[in-house]
């Protein structure tokens, strides 16, 4: 079984990036039908039919996350999450680049079924071209008349504006993201009040993925339970993975979830690069803990892989060969959550920075054997302490390496060298 | 063991809740934190302040709840019915002891030159809660700028802060300001000011007690003292009428500070930089030491015993008065007078010297009613709208403006700053007709002008409270009790005389054969009022002074008596909305003679009328006697006169 192609059908189209390319491939019918036949809580619940699931990294049903709004709070804003800054996590800029106007259609509708009138597109600082071509292609739907007062016909109306970060990757987290777009620090609020009841400027806002939105066109046309019927059973419908590493083929592959692991990496990525062999691998992202060759069985399903251990997150899968050395990748991703780190809390903003100091030394083959029990203890103290998940997950990856490699750490303890990736320098000194 | 069942308890909108096993019920909303504290458990906090939203970024607090499987900010959470709370459960344990190994990572430990040391919330909680040694090595930590002088009163030490919040979040909710930023991320964050720019805030000094290390310090606390060496007096601010509470904080005989103390219905525990940097003046020792007497005006003076000089001044006294009247004698005194002294001062004139020339303040501004004084700083909170009239209130008052602030901002408050001029039916379309409480704030010179907007506004259907702001600590005071022309003690009505200026005047015209004064000099500190005073210095035969500086009043005194000042002294002083507070000697007195009580009780009693109290707690007795709002008050409340005379 190959590619199931339902997002990234259109993908490489001639003139998909422009709105008559996209009404050629039947774009913003799903929007049509929308407003022409459904009301906003019929969307709604086609949507919790669905079982469509946040494609950001916490797979919140989608449905059920609109439903929290209060009822009678307006006006309400719809945020879209396009500050993509997971570690190895392409398939956002895939899905902007790839059909541009399938995000504002869902954005629309999404924005149509909880009554926003305006949608914000947030997206990330560092895609600065993307950015470009979104404010392009919603002054181009906007002119021809899906976004403004009285979309289509209807008595709907909605404004899109798109908003560019500033390169943080905590700007990601829903409310840190609201902050940013307020003009304020990017820093993640205390929560409750949830940004259903309280979010953007004070009002009721949903935050939604760009995966999740583009979803919403589709689910539209074809009925909820027709995307029901796709996926496995908690899982619905297909999801992009961006998968890089040591592989052949690295890029964006959309696939059916409930299909094995091992199917995505053998027959769209082409396999382990260079013939080697699979050491270990990341099935979402720099957040998410190490899996190993055995869990290459696994479904693309996030029950099954969160009871391996670890999490599709948002769907960014990383190989690594078995030249590999685990200690090496897990300070790099420390350093990543050390520099990303915004501060506001105690346990990220010191224990990232010890953390990081650890693992330099670790590294460098300097550190004392018992150090080690130090930085298991300091990520303990970290791990469900923040006050945001940044925190946390900086602390997953390397756990879950120091637990499956454990030998690989302990051999840097006092090697003064790594000893995966430079394994005769020090018989040449001798 | 501790019976940890929850108690069946009747709906009463309250929540029962254990904390380490101890059961307490408390109201719906409480936080997590309040409770535990209500139980007697101490939760360490940093971050959390009790005048301040929660924000729950230092993690001190994190709390294992039952109805959590993660542990909980107690700052944050709110409790709910049936809820266990553990304190120091291991993971609890644990997660402090993480927690402070992480804020000590960056910091200098530089605590035996820290001003902070010994009343430091790190050192505490560290002795209490913390890791005994560091696993971090000494040589990784990350260096800012110490000793950041942020203006002429606070120095900033970037590397202690642990970035709690508390300041920036204080220039945010308290006063509105936003003079204090976060800069950089991560571990490279630090609180600095907008482009370097220097802290203008007139509320600066609250900065170093809100900080709870010593990152933000007082330039003039610097290097000065140890907490344990200082000496802690519970007294109030004698800046201003709005008798905000301090602590007096001395050492070796000497004010080193004055520190905040939380009344939530007066200050909320906010003092303004006038009042908290206006200590050292207190400290002058620049003083009158001993009783002199001038048999006549630029005689010798002659240095005698305070027996001596009461027995001159009644004599001097008596001449006046069999020669030219009891209507030639004038007595001023001073809004920096406590109320016992300014009751025997009243009396003395009133009754003894009976003449009707008695004021507390040179100006006389019309309209003067018990009526103006209703409004509660405290009330401002819960009225619909508030006016104030002109800058005068807040420029008197500082701390006004953040009470103003918080009712504003918190409570939903609409303020209207009109200018002092505002005409009745302005006010009026400014607050808008209806129903609800309107309080009306002004200062002594707009009286006139608020009494009409009050009308005005009650007759457009608000229930109206006027405030109005007095002068010097105990100006409401001294009106209270009748030290002021035509109005006795109560607002009763007198027999008319002159004000305190037109006493100067008449004395510069030779019109005054002799003139009392309680701490007069205080009336005409400078510019034309001190011109004034002087020539009616230079003019009147007789000066009985009790003064505690040495100037133009004391230089020209026929008997001269030396005073204590407002740190020396036991006693009451009334705030501009009727607040009766202590005042307590915090510094041994400069002079061994009596208190001023003490003196004038003698003065009576050389003048014929004896039998008078002499300590400040007798004469209170007789105070709360005469005057009945003043019994109502107690130690602490409000004097209302509501239903007093006009």
């Amino acid at each position: 079984m190959a590619e199931h192609r339902l997002l990234t059908e259109h993908f490489g189209m001639e003139g998909i990036q422009t709105l008559a390319g996209y009404e050629r491939a039947g774009g913003y019918q799903g929007l049509r039908r929308a407003l022409r036949e459904l009301t906003p809580d019929d969307l709604v619940a086609q949507v919790k039919a669905s079982g469509l699931r946040g494609r950001g990294g916490a797979g919140f049903p989608t449905g059920t996350k609109w439903s929290f709004l209060p009822g009678d709070v307006h006006p309400r804003y719809l945020c879209v999450n396009a500050d993509e800054s997971e570690p190895g996590c392409f398939k956002d800029r895939a899905l902007i680049e790839g059909d541009p106007h399938q995000l504002i259609e869902g954005t629309l509708i999404a924005a149509y079924a909880i009554q926003a009138p305006i949608a914000f597109i947030y997206i990330r600082g560092e895609y600065f071209d993307q950015r470009l071509l979104l404010e392009r292609c919603v002054e181009e739907a906007r002119a021809a008349g899906y976004i403004g007062r009285g979309i289509l016909g209807s008595d709907f109306s909605c404004d899109v504006i798109v908003h560019g970060g500033a390169g943080a990757y905590i700007c990601g987290e829903e409310t840190a993201l609201l902050d940013s777009l307020e003009g304020r620090r990017g820093q993640p609020r205390l929560k409750p009040p949830f940004p259903a009841v309280k979010g953007l400027y004070g009002q009721p806002t949903v935050v939604n993925n760009v995966e999740t939105l583009s979803n919403l066109p589709h689910i539209v046309l074809r009925g909820g339970s027709w995307y029901a019927s796709l996926g496995t059973e908690k899982s619905k419908g297909t999801r992009l993975f961006c998968c890089s590493g040591h592989i052949e083929r690295p890029g964006t592959y959309e696939m059916l979830l409930g299909t094995p692991i091992r199917e995505l990496l053998e027959e769209e990525c082409g396999g382990v690069w260079k013939g080697r062999r699979l050491k270990a691998f990341q099935p979402g992202g720099g957040s998410m803990q190490v899996l190993l060759p055995e869990h290459l069985d696994l479904p693309l399903d996030m029950e099954a892989v969160a009871q391996a251990g670890s999490a599709l997150g948002a769907g960014a899968m990383v190989f690594m060969d078995e030249t590999t050395c685990m200690v090496n990748v897990s300070m790099r991703l420390v350093d990543f959550y050390h520099h990303e780190s915004c501060g506001k809390c105690s346990p990220c903003r010191e224990g990232t920075y010890f953390e990081s100091d650890l693992m330099h030394r670790l590294e460098r083959g300097v550190l004392a054997p018992e150090e080690l029990t130090t930085l298991s203890d300091i990520c303990d103290n970290m791990n469900g302490k923040c006050f945001c998940p940044l925190g946390d997950t900086a602390t997953w990856f390397v756990m879950s390496a120091y637990a499956a490699f454990r030998d690989e750490f302990e051999a840097h303890c006092g090697a003064g060298r790594c000893p995966v990736r430079e394994p005769r320098a020090a018989e040449a000194v001798a | 063991m501790p019976d940890t069942r929850p108690v069946e308890q009747p709906e009463d909108g309250r929540v029962g809740v254990t904390v380490d096993g101890r059961a307490v019920r408390v109201p719906k909303g409480t936080l997590v934190l309040d409770a535990a504290t209500q139980a007697g458990v101490h939760i360490p906090v940093y971050c959390a302040h009790p005048k301040m939203d929660p924000v729950a970024v230092c993690r001190m607090c994190l709390v294992k709840l039952s109805t959590s499987p993660k542990l909980q900010p107690a700052c944050a959470t709110v409790v709910s019915d049936g809820m266990a709370v553990e304190t120091r459960a291991p993971e609890v344990v644990k997660e402090q002891e993480g927690v402070l190994e992480f804020l000590l990572l960056n910091h200098p430990l530089d605590c035996p030159v820290c001003d902070r040391g010994g009343e430091c919330d790190l050192q505490d909680f560290t002795q209490r809660y913390g890791p005994p040694t560091s696993r971090f090595p000494i040589t990784e930590k990350v260096h800012f700028n110490k000793a950041l002088r942020l203006s002429d009163r606070i120095e900033l030490d970037q590397e202690r802060c642990i970035l709690c919040w508390r300041c920036t979040r204080y220039y945010e909710e308290i006063t509105g300001e936003k003079e204090l930023v976060l800069q950089q991320r991560g571990v490279h964050t630090l609180v600095a000011t907008f482009n370097g720019q220097p802290l203008t805030s007139e509320f600066q000094g609250n900065l170093p007690e809100v900080c709870p290390v010593g990152a933000l310090t007082h330039v003039r606390y610097r290097f000065v003292s140890r907490p344990w060496d200082l000496q802690r007096t519970a007294s109030i601010c004698p800046e201003c009428s709005y008798g905000c509470n301090l602590n007096v904080d001395s050492r070796d005989f000497e004010i080193k500070r004055f520190a905040s103390r939380d009344n939530p219905l007066v200050d909320d525990m906010w003092l303004c930089d006038r009042g908290r940097y206006s200590f050292p003046r207190w400290n002058s020792t620049d003083r009158v030491r001993r009783p002199l007497v001038r048999e006549a005006r630029g005689g010798v003076p002659v240095a005698v015993t305070l027996a001596g000089a009461v027995a001159a001044a009644a004599r001097q006294l008596a001449a006046v008065r069999e020669e030219r009247g009891p209507g030639a004698i004038a007595v001023l005194g001073s809004p920096e007078s406590t109320n016992e002294e300014l009751w025997l001062l009243r009396r003395l004139a009133r009754e003894v010297l009976g003449t009707p020339h008695l004021d507390h303040q040179l100006e006389r501004f019309a309209g003067l009613a018990p009526a103006e004084h209703d409004l509660g700083i405290a009330e401002t909170e819960e009225c619909r709208a508030v006016v104030v009239l002109g800058e005068e209130p807040e420029h008197r008052a500082p701390v006004l403006r953040l009470r103003l602030f918080k009712a504003e901002t918190k409570r939903g408050v609409r303020v209207h700053r009109l200018p002092a001029g505002t005409a009745p039916a302005q006010a009026v379309e400014a607050v808008g007709t209806g129903p609800g409480l309107v309080g009306v704030i002004a200062d002594e010179t707009a009286r006139a002008g608020a009494a009409e907007i009050a009308a005005a506004l009650a007759a457009a259907g608000a229930t109206v409270k006027r405030l109005t702001v007095t002068r010097g600590p105990n100006g409401r005071g001294a009106k209270d009790l009748g030290v002021t022309p035509g109005l006795d003690a109560g607002y009763r009505a007198a027999a008319e005389g002159m004000s305190g200026r037109e006493i100067l005047e008449a004395a510069a015209a030779g019109r005054v054969g002799a003139l009392v004064m309680l701490n007069g000099a205080a009336l005409a500190v400078d510019g034309d009022d001190r011109d004034l005073l002087e020539r009616a210095l230079a003019s009147v035969a007789v000066l009985v002074a009790v003064e505690s500086r040495p100037g133009p009043v004391a230089q020209s005194a026929t008997v001269l008596i030396p005073g204590h000042s407002l740190m020396e002294k036991l006693g009451t002083i009334t705030s501009c909305e009727g607040r009766v507070q202590r005042v307590r000697a915090a510094l041994p007195p400069a002079t061994a003679t009596a208190t001023e009580t003490g003196v004038l009780s003698m003065l009576a009693g050389a003048l014929g009328s004896t039998g008078w109290p002499s300590d400040p707690i007798a004469v209170h007795r007789e105070i709360v006697t005469a005057v009945p709002a003043y019994a109502q008050a107690g130690n602490g409340g409000r004097a209302l006169f509501r239903g007093a005379p006009a």
